[in-house]
């Protein structure tokens, strides 16, 4: 039994393409730890997963080259697109009747309509997806925010008149954005050069036993 | 064979460069299809060369269920996309 398997991997050193095909691994590794993007970076990791499956099938573990290439490659992919698509997402509130009808209509000279094309573009330079949830009163918003079901809110003035936090400091400034979060407060005041926007920090409650 | 191999592994090269250059994740998906088929393809040869069944039946699962991640991954991110 031994001097077979002895036999086996001389047979296999004298095969010169297994060197080429093992440098193959960290070449994808290497290539894997400089992806910037999430998504990208997942493709990396299905190439990476084929060509350690080709690996371990050349240096004959047929068993661990099946385990890599359906668990690795397969679910492991699968699940981390659906955790990175579900946790890298900016949630904005809006009103049912003001921002989201302009979204709709999509027409370039309409102010909220480029002041979502604008967050929509700051978000996909950090890799986050935009996602407008509308609610139908400013008050269940203000709600929304404070009990953590949405990152960012967005309103024109004109429907802000019930509870006016900022308005002092900013007048003739038709939109207001508020956020509960430090880093999306730092990302907008750096991108977001629009002088028809005023930007507000809250910090929401600390309700603890919630999520 | 060997000279075979050593081409198949260079055919290899050029998916992986594309995949590195491009940042459109199409253009990396379609790197990974293509790096996913030609590593199964030359699992395949390997297990004609060494006359071995066993890593044969591991490379024709492989070419068959790599597909089936592709077509999950791309609906994903289409999806995505979409949104």
């Amino acid at each position: 039994m031994c001097w077979h398997i002895v036999l086996a991997v001389e047979e296999m050193m004298n095969d010169s393409y297994v060197y080429f095909i093992v440098a193959l691994l960290p070449l994808a590794a290497f290539m894997l730890t400089i992806q910037i993007n999430p998504y990208n970076a997942l493709v990396i990791r299905g190439i990476l997963g084929a060509i350690a499956a080709l690996v371990y099938a050349v240096l004959g573990a047929a068993d661990v080259a099946l385990t890599e290439a359906l668990v690795g490659t397969m679910l492991a992919i699968t699940l981390y697109a659906v955790a990175v698509r579900s946790s890298l997402v900016m949630r904005l509130g809006v009103l049912e009747d003001g921002l989201l009808k302009a979204e709709t209509q999509a027409e370039s000279g309409d102010p909220s309509a480029q002041l979502i094309a604008d967050l929509r573009t700051i978000a996909n330079k950090y890799h986050l997806r935009l996602e407008l949830i509308p609610y139908a009163d400013p008050k269940s918003l203000d709600q929304a925010l404070l009990e953590k079901e949405i990152h960012v809110t967005c309103i024109a003035r004109s429907h802000h008149d019930t509870h006016d936090r900022s308005l002092h400091k900013s007048e003739g400034r038709p939109y207001s954005i508020t956020t509960r979060i430090r880093r999306l407060y730092d990302i907008l005041q750096t991108d977001l050069s629009s002088p028809t926007t005023s930007l507000t920090y809250v910090t929401a409650p600390d309700s603890g036993e919630k999520h | 064979m060997n000279l075979v191999l050593i081409a198949m592994i260079l055919a290899l090269l050029i998916p992986i460069y594309g995949a590195w250059q491009d940042d459109d994740i199409w253009q990396k998906m379609l790197a990974f299809a293509s790096i996913a088929t030609k590593t199964s393809v030359m699992i395949l040869v390997v297990s004609v060369l060494r006359d071995d069944w066993m890593i044969g039946v591991v490379g024709v699962i492989i070419l068959s269920v790599g597909n089936a991640g592709l077509m999950l991954l791309a609906q994903l991110i289409k999806r995505m996309n979409d949104s």
